[in-house]
């Protein structure tokens, strides 16, 4: 039910990020060549790569659109510790006809000290304002106050946290019952500290972001997170990436006094699904436009779709392979791992991550299988 | 703590084993140095000249070599060597331009050997000569090389780079003769030591100062360079040219690089600004460092590997004043937390996704990924090379693209195209949009638009359903899960006793709920929710008794809804009042079997015969027309609306709200209106369905919405008479008095659709004008103007 179409990405290193544009024609790849590329869709459906060009001096971990209301904007983020606002330039009749398109760099935001993780814009209706994370576990809020003026950013406000942030979301609601709300995963491996993901709320009075809540249970490295597009729901729904895929369901509480805005809503929490088929680490959570389905990426280098039913059962629909293949059994349900059906070992390439080999057995358990004299390097 | 584990590396005869560990010197340090055996370190800087001994827990010092009340300037150091043949020789680079020797063989306290004060300016660096015991080299600020004989009281001969100042001066490793010396101006310099009055080679290495240049150990003729450029670049020196054969970028300018024992492709470097780690690359992967050291506070000054076999010891001073001891596998490895994946949604339901290749082809089931990926073989007993693993990666990016329609969001773009939402009356809005949304095979909102017809016609209308009203739009899934709805309003223990098989969870279900129930399993993934088709009536015939007990439960809903509202008993009777009709039986029958839903969905034909499914329309009808006010059902429809936009399918939400418009208008907050609205629009303008989504912020009717479109829209008027700006809002000019927007045909006021020509600026009906310009290419005002249409 998916065709893939491989694209001949041509980066050097690891592909870190992809992102859509608001319309979906368009395609923005970042990796540790400390490159960006834009890729185009043509009406033949083909994607070509219209912009490369390097970013940064280091590898570059995301980059994301801003609303195309703000011009045909992106921004990036990188090991060396800036993040970048870049913005394509019209014009330049030759590299038009090479189908070629050039990007200007507009700021280079230089506040954090560390690796900066994470860069996310704004919902549209807050204005030209991004969010960066870093990972020494500060999180900041910029603003563009004039939106035409892409070079201008102000630092509203920085925010730390003792642990390593990874990834950053925003609430995409546009309703003014709900506050702006910001989600801060972190992947720091010290699962004593408990609580990987924090989550911030704007509050009126005092004009900041304010801690809203931690969710306690979610102790494992995050990865990745992600709020669904909220269409008009009164609720959030939120899908974290750690060492499972979990979907959460955050319900603002109302409040009392409508005035009484000094603290954050309080939310009440639910944890909508937990599913740890991918076996491995779990890199990246994505939504699709109506939020009925949550794609997610793993260690075990399958993308595996889930989606709710209307009791908020959610269940797996279908695993893809890196090249879209699917894989034997993956129409069957939730709970049962692909794998399933007889004992046949699956030999993975451990990631670099790990060392040696891992083997999965029928169960789809991994069993380290570690050469004996292992030596570190 | 796992972290301070002791590691133990043979090496030959010796041993060299400890843990990462530091200690707090007086001072920052400029640069250090450990002896051949690897037992201890010397740390100089402009104040602080010690040795220290490394020991297994910690450093222990050893000897502190500045000496005296007042130490002189030739004790601040700008570097420090200690010599790899002798143990006892030192050599350090003063910053007022002094090399000095160092014995410590001296019994006395003032170490102090040898003093050449031939430098004008700091002396960046010295170096001794890796097999020659009285080889000396310095290079200096001032621009010159010189090379000492320590036997001598002077120089044996000075290099003049006439380029700028010298920044690092390396012997070979392996050419006995040969050093290379690095530039303030970006240039490297090779030399012969036995031909001082010109150097052998010379290339520009960086833009900007060459920092530091370090000889491979092993591999004759590499040169490691880095500058202020945040380079590292390795060349080949072997060929007539020097060639770059690879180059890391690092974030930072790179003040000290030295090559890693053992590991062909390694090496280490720190930064002299900004960038407190000491990162260690494998220079064939040049972007993401292979181990990084994150211990120092400040400027990392001085690294150097403790042995010169053993890759797992790396020592490092720093302005922060510590020398740390780092142990390899404590060091932090930024690959692994680099996320080796990409994913995201499309707004067309495909997927692009970017993996290690290494992830995707891992699996030995499959056959090797389609790039054809030899470089990594699988091998089952052998230990993969981890550095080897490292050092190839590259992703593959591919895009899933749905081939199922329903997966992509055709359904909205073509729901929000045909939908009919204002201009015409009610009942033809829905049976429209009923229809468009059986089309495109989402019975669940056909029919929820069939039920809203029905709840909230004038009962005059409904008396006279023409044919294709009942029928066609799926009325039988409406009245089944609409009673079903109502049925879980009311008392459960009533269904249970009458409905034995049905199953309690049913009771619960909330309206849309139910509605999905009634979907064949086909049509599941059109409504963004996969019901468990538990079809209530599925199993069972109703007969008559079982018909009675529905009845009695809508009276009952009913009466528990709202306690003055009583069913009238003749509700029963009814059944055959309409039988009388000979019609509408055989209408049903048909359209049945012509539908593709009641087609597909075989539980709903075989549970529900013609004549009975018939009698509940028929007694559906009496019961809700003519007797219940369209007011009573609003609780329900708010219901339905919310229970829609909590499932994701605001369109719909937005899209009755909109047709129902009073009606429901002020059953549901503002607020959650405008958030409807707001995401509805938002969604339109994704898929750039920019008409619709004017539609609908113009029959909203939240103030928030409407004014979205006169927002940074400013319109200039001039009168199209006397061509004069329009000052004031009405139409009619107020300098000429004339009504500015003139038919130029028919003389009438035009309302709507206006076409004039730019030129002229004479229009009128859009209609009138195709006509005249048919005719005539002529401005039909007779101004005489040739006008254009485009």
């Amino acid at each position: 039910m998916f065709v893939a179409r491989s694209i001949a990405a041509d980066h050097k290193d690891l592909i870190h990020d992809v992102s859509y544009d608001f319309h979906g024609r368009r395609m923005a790849t970042c990796s540790s060549d400390q490159s960006v590329k834009v890729w185009d869709k043509s009406d033949n459906g083909e994607w070509n790569c219209t912009a490369s060009w390097k970013t940064h001096s280091g590898s570059v971990w995301r980059v994301t659109w801003a609303h195309p209301e703000f011009g045909q904007v992106l921004a990036s983020c990188s090991f060396d510790r800036t993040a970048a606002v870049w913005e394509e330039i019209v014009g330049e009749s030759n590299d038009k006809q090479r189908g070629l398109s050039h990007w200007i760099k507009r700021t280079t935001l230089v506040d954090s000290r560390t690796s900066v993780t994470d860069v996310k814009f704004a919902p549209k209706h807050m204005g030209l304002m991004l969010t960066t994370c870093s990972a020494d576990g500060v999180m900041r809020v910029y603003e563009a106050p004039d939106v035409m003026n892409l070079s201008q950013w102000s630092l509203q406000q920085e925010i730390s946290s003792k642990l390593s942030c990874s990834c950053i979301s925003w609430s995409p609601s546009s309703s003014r019952a709900h506050a702006p709300m910001i989600a801060v995963g972190s992947d720091d491996s010290n699962t004593a500290y408990s609580g990987k993901v924090h989550i911030y709320e704007y509050i009126e009075n005092t004009r900041k972001y304010a801690k809203a809540e931690n969710l306690m249970t979610v102790t494992d490295p995050v990865h990745d997170i992600a709020f669904a597009p909220n269409l008009g729901r009164s609720f959030h729904v939120l899908a974290i990436a750690t060492k499972d895929v979990r979907i959460f369901k955050l319900i603002p509480l109302r409040k009392e006094s409508a005035v009484g805005s000094s603290g954050p809503t309080k939310l009440q929490v639910q944890i909508l699904a937990q599913f740890d088929n991918h076996n491995s680490q779990v890199w990246r959570v994505s939504w699709n436009i109506s939020s009925t389905l949550l794609a997610s990426s793993g260690d075990d280098g399958c993308v595996r779709l889930w989606k709710a039913n209307y009791m908020d059962n959610w269940k797996c629909t279908a695993i893809l392979r890196g090249d879209g293949s699917p894989v034997a059994g993956s129409s069957s349900q939730a709970a049962v791992p692909s794998t399933a059906g007889g004992p046949q070992h699956v030999l993975l390439q451990a990631s670099s991550a790990g060392s040696g080999l891992m083997l999965l057995n029928g169960k789809g358990t991994p069993s380290p299988y570690r050469p004996t004299s292992q030596k570190h390097l | 703590m796992e972290k301070m584990s002791r590691v133990t590396t043979a090496l030959g005869s010796s041993t060299i084993s400890g843990r990462t560990m530091f200690c707090h010197l007086d001072a920052p340090a400029n640069a250090i140095s450990v002896c051949r055996d690897a037992t201890q370190v010397v740390v100089a800087g402009r104040n602080i000249f010690k040795i220290y001994g490394l020991e297994e827990e910690q450093f222990v010092e050893k000897l502190n070599l500045r000496v005296g009340r007042k130490p002189s300037l030739n004790f601040s150091c700008a570097d420090v060597m200690w010599h790899q043949m002798e143990e006892n020789l030192l050599a350090t680079a003063a910053t007022n331009g002094a090399v000095v020797t160092w014995n410590l063989g001296k019994p006395s306290r003032n170490k102090q050997d040898q003093l050449f004060t031939e430098h004008k300016r700091t002396v960046n660096k010295v170096c001794f000569h890796p097999t020659e015991v009285y080889m000396l080299l310095s290079g200096s600020q001032d621009g010159y090389m010189k090379c000492f004989d320590l036997r001598k009281k002077e120089s044996v001969s000075t290099f003049s780079g006439q380029s700028e100042s010298v920044r690092d001066v390396q012997f070979s490793m392996k050419d006995y003769f040969t050093f290379a010396a690095s530039f303030e101006n970006g240039n490297v310099q090779l030399w012969d030591i036995r031909r001082p009055d010109r150097y052998e080679r010379m290339f520009t290495a960086h833009t900007g100062p060459v920092f530091c240049c370090d000889w491979h150990p092993d591999d004759r003729g590499w040169l490691a360079t880095g500058g202020r450029d945040k380079m590292v670049k390795v060349w080949d020196m072997t060929t007539n040219r020097a060639k770059e054969i690879y180059c890391v970028q690092t974030i930072a300018s790179v003040a000290r690089v030295k090559w890693r024992p053992e590991r062909k492709w390694h090496l280490a470097t720190c930064s002299m600004m900004v960038d407190h780690n000491i990162y260690v690359w494998d220079i064939r992967r040049p972007f993401i460092p292979f181990a990084t050291f994150e211990e120092h506070k400040d400027v990392t000054t001085g690294i150097v590997w403790r042995h010169q076999h053993d890759p797992y010891f790396l020592l490092s001073g720093s302005k922060d004043s510590t020398l740390y001891q780092h142990m390899f596998k404590d060091a932090s490895r930024p690959v692994d937390r680099a996320n080796p994946e990409g994913l995201c949604f499309g707004l067309f339901g495909d997927l692009a996704f970017a993996a290690k290749e290494s992830l995707i082809s891992g699996d030995a089931n499959r056959k090797p990924y389609p790039g054809g990926d030899r470089r990594y073989p699988i091998f089952f007993f052998k230990k993969p090379d981890l550095t080897e693993q490292f050092a190839h990666v590259s992703s593959a990016l591919s895009v899933f693209e749905s081939s199922l329609e329903s997966k992509r969001m055709d359904w909205f773009v073509k729901t929000a195209r045909l939908y009919l939402l204002s201009g015409k009356p009610f009942a033809e809005l829905c049976d429209h949009n009923a229809k468009v949304a059986k089309e495109l095979n989402r019975p669940q909102v056909s029919t929820t638009w069939t039920m809203l017809r029905i709840m909230f016609s004038d009962p005059a209308n409904l008396s006279t359903p023409g044919p294709n009203h009942i029928g066609k739009l799926g009325t039988l899934p409406l009245m089944n899960s609409f009673s079903m709805k109502e049925m879980g309003m009311g008392t459960e223990s009533r269904l249970d006793r009458s409905k034995g098989e049905s199953r309690q969870d049913n009771i619960h279900l909330e309206l849309g709920n139910s509605l999905i129930n009634s979907n064949n399993d086909e049509n599941e993934e059109t409504e963004g929710s996969e019901g468990q088709a538990e079809y209530m009536f599925g199993d069972a015939e109703l007969d008559d008794d079982d018909l009675y007990s529905m009845d009695m439960f809508f009276s009952l809903v009913f009466s528990a809804e709202e306690q003055e509202y009583t069913l009238p008993q003749e509700a029963f009777p009814l059944r055959h009042e309409i039988m009388d009709n000979p019609l509408a039986p055989e209408h049903l029958q048909q359209d049945k079997a012509d539908s593709p839903q009641a087609s597909g969905n075989e539980a709903e034909v075989m549970c529900l015969t013609p004549i009975e499914s018939f009698s509940l329309i028929s007694i559906s009808q009496p019961l809700f027309s003519p007797h219940l006010p369209a007011p009573f059902f609003c609780p329900v429809v708010r219901e339905m609306l919310s229970h829609y936009a909590e499932q994701g399918d605001v369109q719909m939400a937005v899209s009755v709200l909109i047709v129902l418009g009073d009606r429901i208008r002020k059953e549901i907050d503002d607020l959650t209106q405008e958030h409807w609205y707001m995401s509805y629009i938002d969604l339109l303008q994704r898929f750039e369905l920019w008409n619709v989504s004017n539609e609908v912020i113009k029959l909203s009717t939240c103030s928030a919405i409407t004014c979205l479109n006169q927002t940074s829209t400013t319109l200039h008027v001039n009168c199209s008479n006397c061509k004069r700006p329009m000052s004031n809002r009405g139409w009619i000019c107020d300098r000429c008095h004339q009504c500015a927007s003139v038919c130029a045909v028919c003389h009438h006021v035009v309302k709507g659709l206006f076409v004039w020509c730019q030129g002229c600026s004479h229009g009128g009906h859009l209609e009138h004008v195709k006509n005249w310009l048919k005719s005539s290419s002529h401005c039909p005002a007779g101004c005489g103007h040739l006008c254009e249409y485009t």
